[in-house]
């Protein structure tokens, strides 16, 4: 497997320029910042435009379907595309609907009435603890794998490592959560197969019930993050300055934990910006198997409906999200390259 | 060339590679299927059999039957033709939307470079799922209309390879000395450019292809795109799932199906990859931060 290379000074792009006082390193994090915004404007306006057109691609017409059959004459059509702001030209009314949404009002469902933005930040919460506790689960299980297999570099647990990232790269995760649910539910009885607590009514209840689709939501960016920091961790501990702090009489860890690893893990953190969005993606996937109330269901039903306001909504959310893990990535990579990024 | 290094490679060449041949025939017996399928599955895969419910594998059925008795082998045959046709659909719709524009951006100038490069960053926010599901929304509900949006979403990957595979020969000496005795952009691209970023491309199909697969699978699981009775490899893993009290080993023959074809699939790109070296866009010891490198194969691993 390629990796992408970046634990050289001047792979992510920053200037390899003579070392700077440390004032200056906060201002290059900053400026990296505005420049990942300033590319960011394009990018969202972009984005939110597609998922807009999405409803002027649709040959649906929303008012006839409001109206329902009967009342759906010309007029009252006429009616109710002017209420509804269809009779715009589409750049307008993607406008309106973006400004709207920025105060948080992505309109109504065409069916039910109830606010999309409503429906959204009730599902939200399920999908949200699903994908941080798979965060987490990717970084301890990925991160100590790939840690532990560079470390003894060769041996069984190495090869192990190498060989179930091949394995898990080619299972789906929901066929990965079709597996932990024949393992755990269905065989062991040891946890729900389907079903959502929150965590407001029971902490306890609430992790027994996400724990298996984060499980199997985790695996697949564990593999990438173990394989990724396996590569670079190797290549770090094979660097002058590591055989340096060495040589100098440095504890081991010590060595491990701050020279190595801080040099080591901005790849693997590119990774997991890199593996969120398809995260989200897997959250569907999850909720589909473990039958979950989140994002996913509320997509498929609307899509089902053709309820195209809550469609938008929903793309909107999930592509501003993407976006702000994204650019939150990218910054933490720079400041964790600020004393190397500027050559050391 | 010293003896050594020829043995060497020789031995990484394509044709001796048993991981390539391996994946060569798992891919090859798929695309026997996608194409017979149908006509050789041994019973209809439609028929209902109240009398044999839940078998396991036997004489009979092969690989057992379903909640309704059906023949899960008959299902598979007859479900491969849609899943590969609809990945492959996706694939191209991605190799002409990213690599095309890919090859291109790198003659066209700075603005067209900078306005491709957000467009496929903006691409690259919408996670296919959604984006499929919801263009099933707009446009109707059929798995053709459902891959048009992941070989959208699949074309950043194939542009970010052959923008930088083209970046790293476009610079070449020779491209410059052909440029100076007067050849057209199209005749260096043609001649020079485009025979070398094949390799890359190839890789990225391969992969990509796998990410399709998974893709189709996953969608036809959910439900998107296919009428109830018509089998897809996704429909019978979603409907094993509603019987796992009864028949808990039945998800693991679709589920393994997907598996051993995505696996053939990437095996096969990295097979393509150790041979041409394609895919080490960013050559050791030469660092270049105006080449994104960003490899094809990320996206195959990191789907659904």
């Amino acid at each position: 497997m390629a990796v992408i290379d970046l634990t050289r000074p001047g792979g992510l792009g920053a200037d390899p320029a003579p070392a700077a006082p440390r004032r200056r390193r906060g201002r290059v994090v900053l400026a990296r910042l505005g420049g990942g915004l300033a590319v960011l404007v394009p990018i969202v306006f972009l984005s939110t435009f597609i998922t807009y057109s999405l409803g002027a691609l649709s040959n649906s017409n929303p008012a006839a379907t409001i109206l329902g059959q009967d009342a759906a004459t010309p007029a009252a059509v006429a009616r109710l595309d002017r209420a509804l702001g269809l009779d715009h030209p589409l750049v307008v009314q993607y406008w309106n609907w973006l400004t709207q949404a920025v105060h948080g009002n992505l309109g109504r469902s065409w069916f039910t009435q109830i606010p999309v933005a409503q429906s959204i930040s009730q599902r939200l919460p399920v999908d949200l603890s699903i994908a941080v506790l798979a965060v987490i689960l990717a970084v301890a299980i990925g991160g100590t794998a790939g840690v532990v297999a560079a470390v003894r570099r060769g041996g069984w647990f190495d090869r192990g490592v190498t060989m179930a990232c091949s394995a898990v790269s080619t299972l789906p995760a929901f066929v990965v959560g079709i597996i932990l649910v024949v393992l755990f539910a269905v065989t062991l009885h040891l946890l729900p197969a389907n079903g959502y607590v929150g965590p407001t009514t029971s902490v306890p209840e609430w992790l027994k019930y996400i724990i298996l689709p984060s499980l199997a939501l985790s695996l697949q960016v564990s593999a990438d993050i173990a394989r990724q920091l396996r590569t670079s961790l190797v290549e770090v501990l094979g660097q002058n300055y590591i055989v340096g702090a060495k040589v100098r009489g440095l504890p081991y860890r010590r060595i491990l934990v701050r020279h190595a690893l801080r040099n080591a893990a901005g790849p693997a953190l590119v990774i997991l910006g890199i593996d969120f969005p398809q995260m989200l993606a897997g959250a569907v996937a999850a909720e589909a198997v473990f039958s979950l109330p989140g994002l996913g269901q509320l997509l498929l039903e609307s899509a089902q409906t053709r309820d195209i306001p809550v469609v938008q909504g929903l793309l909107l959310v999930i592509s501003t999200f993407v976006i702000v893990v994204n650019l939150v990535v990218n910054t933490t990579v720079a400041w964790l390259y600020r004393t190397d990024g500027l050559g050391s | 060339m010293t003896g050594r290094a020829s043995s060497r490679s020789r031995r990484r060449s394509l044709l001796r590679t048993p991981s390539f041949w391996i994946a060569a025939a798992i891919l090859a017996i798929v695309a026997f299927l996608a194409v017979f399928g149908s006509a050789l599955a041994p019973q209809n895969p439609l028929a209902i059999n109240a009398g044999a419910l839940f078998q396991g594998p036997g004489a009979h059925h092969l690989l057992g039957t379903d909640y309704l008795g059906r023949d899960v082998l008959s299902r598979l045959m007859a479900g491969t033709r849609l899943s590969v046709l609809t990945a492959l659909e996706a694939v191209v719709i991605g190799l002409v939307l990213g690599a095309i524009p890919g090859v291109a951006t790198v003659f066209l100038g700075r603005w067209f470079d900078f306005a491709a490069n957000r467009v496929a960053d903006a691409l690259m926010t919408l996670p296919y799922v959604f984006f499929a599901v919801a263009v099933t929304a707009a446009l109707g509900n059929s798995l053709p209309h459902a891959m048009l949006p992941v070989g959208i979403l699949l074309a950043p990957g194939f542009f970010r390879v052959t923008r930088a595979a083209t970046l790293e020969h476009a610079r070449a000496q020779y491209v410059e000395a052909a440029e100076l005795l007067g050849a057209s952009k199209l005749r260096v691209i043609r001649v020079h450019v485009l025979r070398k970023v094949l390799p890359n491309i190839a890789v990225t199909t391969a992969s990509m292809t796998a990410a399709a697969l998974l893709a189709v699978s996953f969608l036809t699981f959910l439900g998107i795109g296919v009428q109830p009775p018509a089998p897809t490899w996704g429909g019978i893993l979603s409907s094993d799932l509603d019987y796992l009290s009864q028949a808990p080993w039945a998800p693991f023959i679709p589920g393994a199906l997907i598996a051993i074809t995505v696996g053939a699939l990437n095996a096969l790109a990295d097979a393509f990859r150790d041979r041409s070296s394609a895919g080490t866009l960013m050559p050791v010891g030469q660092p270049d931060p105006s080449v994104e490198s960003v490899d094809g194969d990320r996206q195959s691993q990191s789907v659904a």
